[in-house]
C-alpha cells in the first residue's frame, strides 16, 4: 500500500497522491509557461508523487473470483475420489499458499496482485469450511459456522487497509446472510453486526466513494433480509436504509458521506416512484402500511439523528433528500396519494435542481434533470386522463421547468456577483479539491 | 493520527496480525473437521428410512437426494399454541425409534422439547402446508457418495427405502455416517 512511499500515513493518503499527480500534470506546463514555476521545479514536484501502478481495483476482484470458481470446480469434479486427509490438505495448502503469496507480492510492492491474492484467500478459507461439513456430511443449525468467514474478511480488511479486501466482506456478509435467512429460516444479527460495525468503523476512517456505495447496498441488503426473516411490513426497511443515510450525514468527509447516502436514497425514490405509479388501489397500499405510531416514532428519531448531523457538518442544504420519506402510504389509496406523491416527486427533483445550480454541480443536474423528466412521465400517465387536458399539463410543466431554471441562474449570477474575488479563483481551478479534513469540510456549504 | 486502522495496518505489526488470522483459519477449518468427527462419536445415534423415488431424480452428480419418511408428517402431530406451522419456520422434531429401530416422528414443536430417554430432537424446517399436513427439511437431504463404497444407491434407491444413519450432536449440529440398503444385501456390488 501506499504507506510505505508516503512520509505521512495520513488515511486519505491514497486518494491525495493520485489527484495531486493528476493535477500536476494537467496543470504543471500551463505555470510554467507563465513562469509561476521553473520547468526543473515542475520535474521536482512531480517526482515528489510518483505515478503509481493504475489502480484497476476490479480486475484483481474478478480474476481472484474467476480463479477461486475455477479451482472449486477442478476439485469438484475429482472431489469424491480423493480421501478426506488429502482433500483436507489440499484445502489447508491452498489456502495457506495464497495468503503466503499474496505478502510476497505486497513485500514486492505489487499490492494490486497481493490484496487479489489475499483475496483469494480469503474465498478458500469460506470454500473450506463448506467443503469439509460436506466431507463430514455435517449440517450446522445456526451460521456460527460461516460467522467466521466475515470474522475473518473484517479482520483481513483491518490489517491490509484494502478496499478490495472490503467489497469481498461484504460481499461475503450478504451470502453468509442470505444463506441464513434462506436455509436456516432465522436473520443473524451477529453477522449483521459485524459487517455495520467492522466496516463501518473502516468506512469512517477511510470514506471511499466505491467502498462507501458497496457498504451502504450491502447494509440495505442485509436490512431487507431482517424485513424479510421477521415478516415486516416493507416499509419498515426504510428504518434501517435511512440509519445507514444519516450516519452519512456524520461523516467528516463529504464526498464519502454522500456516496454512503445514495443507495438508500435510490431505495427511497424507487419505493416513492412506484407508490405513484402503482399505489392507486387500496388493496395494494395496506400491504404497506406498519402501525402509524411505532413507525412515525423510528423514522422521526433517524430523522432526528440525521438533521443533528447535517447540522454538526454544516450541509443543511440536502434536508430536503428527506422528502422521499413522507410516509404518503397512510394516505387513502387513489387520487390523494397519487397527487401527493407527484407533489414529493416534482419538489425532491427541485431541491435536486436548486442544489445542483447552487453548487455548479454538472452531474447533479443532469440527475435533477432526469428526476424532473421521470416525475412528469408519472404525471402525464395518471394524472391527465383524469382531469388536466394533455397540451395544457405539457405547456405548465415546460413552463415549471423554464421559470425554476431562470431563477435558479438569476439567483446564481447574483451570488457569483456578491462574492467575485474568491469564488472566481475558485471557479478558475477545475473542482478537485483533495478530500480535506473535517475543519475545511465546511467549504462546501 | 492513532486508530484501529492505522494500529492494525502498521507494517511491523501487520505481518504478525496476518500469521495469527491465517493460523486461526486453518484452526477454524481443522476444527469444522474435527466437529464432523465429535458429532459422529458424541452424538445421538438415530436411524431414518427414505422413500423410493424416481431413479432418474436420485443420483445428482457426486450426491444422492434422500427423501425421508418423516419429511411428510400429518398436522396433527404438531404441536404449538401460537397456530399451524409456517412455511420456512425452523421446527423441532422429537423421534422415538419404533420396530426395526427405525426412528419414526412423536411431534413437531416450534420451541425444543425435552426428549424421553430414548428419544432424540432433530432440527427442521417446514418447506410446505397442506391442509392435513405438512413438509420438513432436514438439511440432511443431499449424501455425498463416497468414493468405493459399493453401495449402488441409485439401483437400490429405487427399489426399496435407504436407512441412513444420523448423528445428533448435543451442540446444534448433525451428520448422516452411514447409508445403507433396508434389506441386507448379500454383498455390496460395484
Amino acid at each position: 500500500m501506499l504507506f510505505f512511499c508516503t512520509s505521512s500515513p495520513i488515511t486519505s493518503a491514497l486518494h491525495y497522491q493520485k489527484v495531486s499527480r493528476k493535477f500536476l500534470e494537467t496543470e504543471g506546463p500551463g505555470w510554467v509557461a507563465e513562469g509561476i514555476i521553473s520547468e526543473e521545479q515542475r520535474q521536482k514536484l512531480l517526482a515528489r508523487y510518483p505515478p503509481e501502478a493504475r489502480a484497476l481495483g476490479l480486475l484483481p476482484l474478478l480474476g481472484s473470483i474467476l480463479v477461486g470458481l475455477s479451482a472449486l470446480s477442478l476439485v469438484a469434479a475429482n472431489w469424491q475420489a480423493l480421501p478426506n486427509v488429502l482433500r483436507l490438505a489440499l484445502l489447508l495448502s491452498s489456502l495457506t499458499g495464497a495468503y503466503a503469496a499474496g505478502a510476497y507480492f505486497l513485500r514486492r510492492g505489487n499490492p494490486d496482485l497481493g490484496h487479489g491474492l489475499i483475496g483469494l484467500g480469503l474465498i478458500l478459507f469460506g470454500a473450506s469450511i463448506i467443503l469439509v461439513s460436506q466431507i463430514y456430511q455435517l449440517v450446522g443449525y445456526d451460521v456460527s459456522g460461516l460467522l467466521a468467514w466475515v470474522v475473518a474478511g473484517v479482520g483481513l480488511s483491518y490489517v491490509y487497509g484494502s478496499r478490495l479486501l472490503v467489497l469481498l466482506t461484504v460481499l461475503i456478509g450478504a451470502a453468509v446472510q442470505t444463506y441464513c435467512v434462506e436455509a436456516l429460516g432465522s436473520f443473524s444479527y451477529a453477522t449483521a453486526l459485524l459487517v455495520a460495525g467492522g466496516l463501518g468503523y473502516y468506512w469512517w476512517r477511510r470514506p471511499e466513494v466505491v467502498s462507501s456505495n458497496v457498504l451502504a447496498v450491502g447494509l440495505l441488503w442485509q436490512a431487507a433480509l431482517l424485513v424479510a426473516a421477521t415478516h415486516s411490513k416493507i416499509t419498515w426497511f426504510f428504518v434501517p436504509a435511512m440509519l445507514v443515510y444519516a450516519v452519512g450525514d456524520w461523516q467528516p468527509q463529504r464526498a464519502g458521506g454522500r456516496a454512503l447516502q445514495g443507495p438508500p436514497l435510490v431505495a427511497a425514490y424507487l419505493f416513492m416512484f412506484g407508490l405513484a405509479t402503482f399505489g392507486e388501489t387500496d388493496t395494494y397500499a395496506n400491504v404497506l402500511r406498519p402501525p402509524l405510531l411505532p413507525y412515525l416514532a423510528a423514522l422521526a428519531a433517524v430523522f432526528a439523528l440525521s438533521v443533528a448531523g447535517k447540522r454538526a457538518r454544516g450541509r443543511l442544504d440536502t434536508l430536503l433528500d428527506w422528502l422521499l420519506l413522507l410516509p404518503g402510504f397512510y394516505l387513502p389509496g387513489g387520487l390523494p396519494l397519487a397527487v401527493a406523491t407527484l407533489v414529493v416527486l416534482y419538489a425532491h427533483a427541485g431541491s435536486v435542481l436548486a442544489r445542483a445550480h447552487r453548487h455548479e454541480d454538472p452531474g447533479q443536474l443532469t440527475i435533477g434533470a432526469v428526476l424532473f423528466v421521470a416525475a412528469t412521465m408519472v404525471a402525464y400517465f395518471k394524472l391527465t386522463w383524469a382531469f388536466l387536458d394533455k397540451s395544457l399539463f405539457f405547456l405548465l410543466g415546460g413552463v415549471l421547468l423554464l421559470g425554476l431554471s431562470w431563477y435558479l441562474r438569476r439567483r446564481n449570477a447574483q451570488v457569483l456577483a456578491a462574492a467575485a474575488p474568491p469564488v472566481a479563483q475558485q471557479a478558475g481551478t477545475p473542482p478537485i479539491t483533495p478530500p480535506a479534513p473535517s475543519e475545511t469540510s465546511s467549504l462546501n456549504v | 493520527m492513532s486508530d484501529l486502522l492505522t494500529w492494525s495496518s502498521a507494517p511491523a505489526r501487520r505481518r504478525l496480525l496476518a500469521r495469527l488470522l491465517v493460523a486461526a483459519q486453518v484452526l477454524y477449518v481443522l476444527g469444522v473437521a474435527g466437529a464432523g468427527y465429535a458429532t459422529a462419536a458424541l452424538g445421538q445415534h438415530i436411524v431414518l428410512a427414505t422413500t423410493p423415488v424416481d431413479p432418474r431424480d436420485l443420483l445428482y452428480g457426486d450426491f444422492v437426494r434422500l427423501h425421508y419418511h418423516i419429511s411428510e408428517t400429518p398436522l396433527r402431530l404438531w404441536h404449538d399454541e401460537a397456530g399451524p406451522p409456517r412455511r420456512r419456520q425452523g421446527v423441532f422434531v422429537l423421534l422415538a425409534p419404533g420396530p426395526d429401530s427405525l426412528s419414526t416422528t412423536v411431534g413437531v414443536y416450534a420451541k425444543a422439547p425435552q426428549p424421553a430417554a430414548n428419544q432424540a430432537v432433530l432440527r427442521a424446517w417446514v418447506t410446505d402446508v397442506y391442509r392435513t399436513s405438512f413438509t420438513l427439511r432436514f438439511n440432511l437431504e443431499r449424501y455425498y457418495v463416497p468414493e468405493g463404497s459399493g453401495l449402488r444407491l441409485e439401483e437400490a434407491g429405487q427399489r426399496h427405502p435407504l436407512r441412513v444413519h444420523v448423528s445428533i450432536a448435543p451442540w446444534s449440529q448433525a451428520r448422516i455416517t452411514k447409508v445403507e440398503e433396508q434389506l441386507k444385501a448379500p454383498e455390496p456390488r460395484r
